[in-house]
Parts: C-alpha cells; structure tokens; sequence
C-alpha cells in the first residue's frame, strides 16, 4: 500500500508540474498583462506611462520571459507561498480563503441534497422498472440532465424574480446578501439562505438527474446476478431484496463518484456563480482570467488540479476498501 | 425428386444473406420510438441549418437581375458568395426596393420569413411593412414570431441561422475531438508499453484540468475570437473521454485471433490499426462522439453566453441568451433560444442513448 501511494503521489506530483506549466504559460500569453487590463479599462486617461508600466512589471517580476516567471513562481510554490495578487493587493490563499465558504454552502448544500434525492429516486426507478410512472420520472430525469444550466437559471431568475415579484415567493436575483454586515447575526443566516436556493437549485438538478440514471443502470445490472435470484428464492420481499441485497453491491461504483465530485465541491461553477453574481470560487477565477491576474490564476489552477488528483487517488482507494476482491496494487 | 431438389436450392438462394453489424444495430434503433424521434428532430434540425438563408433573411434566395441569374442569399454562409454585382450597384443589403427601381423587370424569390439575423428590418423595407419594434415592445407579433431584441433583430431568424452555428460547432469540433481521440488511443492501445505510458500520462493530464478552465485560458490567449477558433478549442480541450475508449477498445481487440491474422499475413501496424481494429471499435467510440456533440452545442452556448464566444455578428443561440441576461422582462429573449439548445442537446443525447443500446451486446442481452 504504502509503495503504490508513494508510486501515485509521484507520478501526481509530475502530473502537476506539466498542467501548472501550461497554464502558466497559456496565462502568460494572453494579450495584455494586469496592468493594462485593468487601468486602460477603467480610464484610458489613467494609463500608465511607458516608463512606470516598465518600472510596474519589474517590481512584479513579469518583465522577464515566461519560462523564468514559472520557475519563480514554482518555487515559491514548494516553500508554501501562493503569491499576491496582482490586481487585488492581497496574498492569493487569503482570497481563496474568503471565497471558499461561499462556494462550499451552495455546492456543499447542492452534493448533499443529490445524494439525498437520488438514492431513493434510483431505488425506486429500479423497483417500478418498465412501469408508467417510472418511464415518466425517467423521461423528465432524462430531459432534466440535457436542460443546460445556463438556460435553467434565467428561467428561474424570470420566474422568481421577475413574474412573482412582490409576491411572498420572490426570490433575490443576485448577490449573496443585501444586509449590511452589522445586522443581527440570525437575520443575515437567513438572508444568504433565501439568495443561496436558486444557486443551489440550480447546482442540484443536473447531478441529480445523472446520479439517479447512475444508480437505476447499476442496480438494474445487479439484479441479474445470481445472488439475487437466490435472495428471492429464499423467500425475501421485494424491498429487502432491493435494500439489503442489490443496493449495498452498488454502493461500489457511487463511491467512485463521490471521491470525483470533490473538485466540484470546492472549485464551484463558474456558469451558476456568475450569473447569480455569487461571490465563490468560479467566479474568482472567471475575474482572474480578465484581469490577467497570473497569481490568483496560478493559485486556482493548481487548487483545482490538486483537488481532482485526490479525489480520484481517494476515489480508488476507497474502492479497494468497499470491495476488498480490488486490490489497488 | 428433381423438382423437389430445385426447390430447395431455389430456397436456399432466396434466403437473404445474414445481417451485417450496422444493419442489425438500425433494426434494433428503429424499435425505440424515443430515438426515433429524437433522430427526426436532428435531421429536421439539419435540413433548418442547411436551408436557413432560404427560411429566415433579407437576401433573395433566386433573383434575376440585369439579365443574369444570381443566389444572393449564399451570402449568409460566405460574404464572397454574393454576387460583386450588388455591392457596385449600391445595394447596401435592402434589395426589394433596390431590385424594383434598378431594374425593373427583375424578379426574385423570397425566403419565407422576410426577417435578418443581423440587423433591425427598417421602415417600408419591404413595401408597407412597418420597421421591427425595438426596446422592449419587441413581443412575439405577426411579423416577429419570436419577437425581437432590444436593438429590433429579430429573434426568429437569428434563431434560424443560429441552427446553422450549433450544428456546425457539434459537427466540426467533435469531428476534431474525435480524429485526435481516436489517434490518440489507437496509438497508446495499439503500442501498448511506454507508448500507452505517455498516451495516457497526456490524456490525464489534459483531463486534470477542468474543462471549462482550460477553455476560458485559451480563448482568452485568442485575441480575436471567431467562431472557427472557438470550435477548435472545444475540439482541442474535448477528445480525453474518446481517447480512453478508444484505448480500451484496443487494448481489447489486439490480442484476438483477426488482428493476429493480419499481422500473419504481413500487415503493417498502421493497415492493422485502421483497416482491421477500428471498423471493429468504432460503434462503441461513437456513442461517446455522439454525446461529445451535444456536450459541445452546450459548451458554445455556455461560452457565449459568459460573453467569451465568437463576436456579435455571430448569430449564436447563446449570445441572445447572453443579451437576455440585462433584460430578463423580455422572457422571449430566454424561451426561444433556451428551448433550441434544449432540444438539441436533449436529441443528440437521445440518439447517442440509442446507438448505446443498439451496438452494445451486453445491453442488448439485458433487454432480452
């Protein structure tokens, strides 16, 4: 065990150096640098001179070619320094780190509900397999995972936020809070909650959608093994037999897919978060990306990448732990 | 005795040959009412993308001017493509009344919505009718079927020619996807060894990135997007989950009796991968294309929508959502665009399902 880790966390560690190269150097490549993003955008009169833009980019060390830039900034990486962002003036895990809880209550929120929803939508597709309603609730699961996200929260936002308006369904268009920090604490929990349920409606139901079908197609494999006939035989119900019997056996392949949704759970959407306007980590890095903010980007980049490889190096070695017949080495 | 012979010989010549592959997987297809359906809506979304100019547009799609015959509506699928004729006349793209005043024995037959993607239809453009609402009075009406946005261009042709857009992006970038998928994984699956070491080593890493983040990096290292490089980059970032089958596929199909027969008779590796292997792989690595195309119309769109895609001339299903975003009052701005990406990912996905159970024989067992 402790040499396949090893072997994984190596070969993890390459996998790493090779995408944070890239990204660097696509960053860097981009037209224009922070600088004249941000300053020529606002007011062309407030440009830079040429000499102070020059004096600007040595100060953050971009006057050197790329490949130099990546060396530093890497090594900088290995003593545990993310760097500071460029266009807002502070260290890069700091920015992270506000933006991590924000993304974490809608997707965190979003994981739980799906989970929550679709193991007994699965076990229930897989009950009343071939009967009418399932073939309904099949349909609309179906429908539900190509219904783009984009397209469902401006429904949504039309629908909540536009037609029931000063109704008591309302809901807030964007943003994550409308109160000022000062207002009771209660009072504000409340006030993210109501902004959080079209974000987080929306985060739900394509996962939803695709968790269900998962489970219904595995569990439908399950049932035809030998075992199951011989539950049946033995004279167990139908439900003990679905329960206790072919659902714990597809508990394998859900574990995999917990331990892949972990870089959703932290990294967030870009689409929802930008359309709802809500302050997480997608958007951050949407920001970062126009601002040419190479530091917050770096950052980002190498969180997301972190996080995927975990997941799944967990998402196997979870699965040698549910089925001990996997062995990982 | 003799005629019963040449009975059962007559039988035996009239049995049909055995079924092939694909037929036997269009036989099964064809049970499925569901795919059946959605492969209609993706032929009717075909022929809509091919004849767009002729059912939405300003331009004639026949007219006969100063004696000649011209096709000045290719023009919305290539500039160049309409005739220099109309640019030295000084049409400026207003050809009924133009057409009528400069020559007037000219005749013309019209796309069946008089209506452009790209610009607000003025005033008595077309004799007697009123300019196209603009703002928000733009509501679905007689003239505007989809209604109008708010500088007036009418929602319905861009609809129409934005049909031609989607499809082209599902086509071409997962056409692209799928040569370097295919490639890729034959290469690695094929070889086998340090080869499959580095084929996979890339895959994962191009897979580690997420797709979105790899997409908005290189779009914004394009510095003037067009619709073509848009789709180059969905091709490019798309191919990971095509390479991996198709690996699979191959790792599986090289150690049988066939491909060894070939290699017996001196077939080279390249004869062997892509005569002998590929035909065999192809019907499970096209269920992942299939979806790869309806993943891509969704990623165009989502790409438009975040206002990253090919610029506003462009008439793409997601850019009218993007507008719609300002104005959420104008519901028709988000129905009818939302509703065509919809649809067609919901057919494409359709179709890939199908296809899925129609090749794949351990589905096909579980149906029995």
């Amino acid at each position: 065990m402790a040499t396949y880790l090893l072997r994984r966390i190596l070969l993890g560690l390459v996998t790493l150096v090779v995408i944070t190269l890239l990204v660097y150097g696509l960053a860097r490549s981009m037209p224009g640098n922070p600088l004249t993003v941000q300053l020529g955008e606002s007011d062309p009169s407030r440009k830079l001179n040429p000499e102070d833009q020059q004096r600007m980019l040595e100060i953050y060390g971009l006057d050197k070619p790329w490949p130099v830039g990546y060396v530093q900034w890497i090594s900088k990486v290995i003593q545990g320094d993310l760097g500071r962002s460029i266009t807002r003036k502070q260290p890069v895990t700091r920015l992270i780190g506000e933006r991590i809880g924000p993304t974490v209550l809608i997707s965190g929120t979003a994981l739980f509900l799906t989970w929550f929803l679709a193991i007994p939508l699965g076990l229930y597709a897989s009950a009343r397999g071939g009967q009418i309603d399932e073939r309904f609730t099949g349909l609309v699961l179906y429908a539900l995972y190509s219904f783009p996200t984009f397209v469902a929260a401006l429904f949504l936002q039309i629908i909540f936020a536009v037609w029931l308006r000063d109704t008591p369904w309302e809901l807030p268009l964007f943003g994550m809070s409308d109160l000022s920090s000062d207002a009771p604490f209660f009072d504000r929990c409340v006030d993210v909650g109501w902004h959080a349920i079209l974000p987080i409606t929306c985060q739900t139901y394509v996962v939803l959608a695709y968790n269900s079908r998962f489970i219904k197609a595995n569990l439908e494999e399950v049932v035809r093994q030998d075992y199951i006939r011989t539950a049946r035989a033995k004279g167990a119900g139908p439900w003990r037999v679905l329960v206790h019997h072919a659902f714990r056996n597809t508990l394998i392949p859900l574990v995999t897919l917990l331990g892949l949704s972990l870089p959703a759970l932290v990294g967030g959407s870009v689409i929802i978060e930008q359309i709802f306007t809500w302050p997480g980590m997608g958007r951050l890095f949407f920001e970062s990306i126009r601002e040419r903010d190479y530091p917050t980007i770096m950052g980002l980049t190498l969180m997301f990448s972190v996080l995927t490889l975990v997941g799944q190096l967990l998402a196997d070695i979870l699965y040698s732990i549910v089925d001990p017949r996997v062995n990982v080495e | 005795m003799k005629q019963q012979t040449n009975s059962v010989i007559e039988e035996i010549d009239t049995t049909k040959p055995s079924q092939g592959f694909w037929s036997d997987a269009w036989q099964r297809y064809r049970c499925r009412p569901i795919g059946m359906l959605a492969l209609g809506l993706v032929v009717f979304l075909t022929i809509v993308a091919l004849f767009a100019p002729a059912i939405a547009g300003t331009k004639p799609v026949v007219c006969q001017y100063k004696g000649n015959i011209y096709f000045p509506c290719l023009g919305y699928f290539n500039r160049s493509w309409e005739a220099p004729i109309f640019t030295k006349d000084k049409f400026r793209g207003t050809y009924p009344t133009n057409l009528e005043q400069k020559d007037s024995q000219s005749w013309a037959v019209w796309p069946l919505i008089f209506q452009d993607p790209y610009r607000r239809v003025r005033e008595n453009e077309w004799p007697g009718r009123r300019a196209n609402p603009s703002r928000d009075e733009g509501h679905p009406n007689r003239f505007n079927l989809f209604g109008t946005d708010q500088y007036g261009v009418d929602i319905f042709a861009k609809m129409v020619h934005g049909t031609t857009i989607a499809l082209l992006v599902g086509f071409v970038s997962m056409g692209l996807a799928g040569s370097i998928g295919v490639l890729v994984g034959a290469i690695g699956g094929y070889f086998g060894g340090w080869v499959d070491m580095i084929t996979s080593r890339l895959t994962e890493i191009v897979m580690c990135v997420p797709t979105l983040v790899l997409i908005l990096a290189l779009v914004a290292v394009v510095e003037k997007p067009t619709i073509w490089k848009t789709m180059a980059i969905i091709g490019v970032t798309g191919w990971t989950g095509i390479a991996r089958l198709t690996r699979a596929e191959f790792l599986r199909l090289r150690q049988t009796e066939f491909v060894m027969a070939a290699r017996a008779a001196g077939a080279g590796p390249l004869r062997i991968m892509f005569r002998h292997i590929l035909p065999n792989a192809l019907a499970p690595v096209l269920v992942p294309i299939t979806f790869g195309i309806a993943s891509a119309i969704l990623v165009e769109g989502s790409l438009s929508f975040l206002g990253f895609g090919p610029p506003p001339p462009t008439a793409s299903w997601g850019s009218v959502l993007n507008s719609a975003r300002s104005n959420l009052q104008l519901w028709w701005l988000v129905v009818f665009p939302g509703a065509g990406i919809f649809l067609t990912v919901l057919a494409y996905n359709l179709v890939g399902e199908g296809l899925q159970e129609a090749t794949d024989p351990r589905l096909r067992e579980a149906k029995k």
